[in-house]
């Protein structure tokens, strides 16, 4: 089974060089795409430095900024166009626990899923950084509202941490959500008749560099996710997806 | 200056300058087609006055609402219009964005299996 690990990264140059080490000491057979997202720091010249160590590893340089879904989606073409027969979403910021990977495949291929998303509330037990009280509101409110419109039921649509099989791959392809767009994915995937679930996976909080989502942004994110979803849902679907 | 030779001077500049910035192809025809209808209308406005105030009476408005009303139709319409394109070509630039970042990526690998094999073939 070819997988590709897809690791967006917009400024992390501290951050990058440990987690595709970690990434890569606990997941040796998986071939990594880093997506440089523009970064105005030194990220494309460490990805070019990992690139050049590691055999499996790979980067692109988006030119400007595009944003999460822009420097995601870059990862889904490539994965799609090159055969891979699934591909994980991986922050570049060390927030993911590699050995969680094998978990999202496990799912995957259990269950049969087109999007497996990696949630941090299934397990109780778990020691996971689970972000802070007002997000985990904003979390249960989309979670909610996806399981409402589509009967899908995802306890961390805003999970990034997630594994797309083929099918995801090729409807994701032609169209990805941007501007905050993970539990948006999550319902057009639903949306289109795919198979969409979760598995417990574990997450850190962020060593370096900060949240995207903050102030003023917490309200246009759960305004704008809101309305793109509703929207969605009364959006025709896709053309069938008939490859599996 | 009245409000009538205020609208002729205002027309004719509008439509001069978008003939202008067509000229240059600083504008697409596409584009300036609204804007030269626009100035034709400000013109013809200014020209024959009586048409606003027909228009006004006949949707009951004063002669500034009704001058109003139309501004802010127009305003509306062309802002909408501006919103579209902005989509169409965010739309447009994500993908070659993307589609130069994946060949950027597949040259630098070609590059590098080409300098590995022996004098390059």
């Amino acid at each position: 089974m070819r997988v590709l690990v897809i690791v967006p990264a917009y400024n992390e140059e501290q951050a990058l060089e440990p987690c595709i080490e970690a990434l890569l000491r606990e997941q040796p057979d998986v071939d990594v795409l880093i997506v440089n997202d523009g970064s105005g720091d030194g990220t494309e010249r460490v990805a070019a430095e990992l690139a050049n160590a590691c055999p499996g590893v790979r980067y692109v340089n988006l030119p400007i900024n595009g944003g999460i879904g822009t420097a995601v989606q870059t990862g889904i073409i490539h994965a799609y166009r090159n055969g891979y027969d699934c591909a994980i979403q991986y922050d570049g910021d060390g927030q993911h626990e590699p050995t969680s990977i094998a978990d999202l495949i496990r799912a995957a291929r259990e269950s049969q899923l087109d999007l497996c998303v990696g949630s941090r509330f299934l397990d109780d037990n778990d020691e996971s950084f689970r972000s802070t009280p007002l997000r985990r509101v904003g979390i249960r409110f989309f979670s909610g509202l996806i399981s409402l419109l589509c009967g899908v039921r995802v306890t961390d649509p805003t999970s990034g941490f997630r594994l797309y099989g083929r099918r995801a791959l090729r409807l994701l392809s032609a169209y990805y959500p941007d501007d905050y767009p993970e539990p948006e994915a999550v319902f057009f995937c639903a949306h289109n008749g795919l198979s969409v679930g979760e598995t417990s996976v574990r997450m850190y909080a962020r060593v370096t560099g900060i949240t995207s989502i903050r102030y003023l942004r917490v309200a246009y994110y759960m305004v704008k996710v809101t309305i793109a979803i509703l929207v969605d849902r009364i959006r025709t679907r896709e053309v069938s997806i008939d490859e599996r | 200056m009245n409000a009538e030779l205020m609208m002729l001077i205002s027309g004719t500049g509008a439509f001069l300058v978008t003939l202008f910035l067509v000229r240059q192809r600083r504008m697409r025809v596409k584009y300036a087609l609204v804007w030269l209808a626009l100035s034709f209308g400000g013109l013809v406005v200014g020209a024959y006055p009586r048409l606003l105030m027909e228009f006004a009476g006949w949707a009951r408005l004063s002669f500034p609402a009704a001058a109003l009303l139309v501004a802010l139709g127009l305003i509306y319409v062309f802002s909408f219009s501006v919103s579209l394109s902005l989509s169409q070509a965010h739309r447009r630039t994500t993908r070659l964005l993307q589609e130069v970042a994946l060949l950027e990526e597949r040259v630098r690998e070609l590059e590098a299996r080409d300098s590995s094999t022996p004098f390059g073939k």
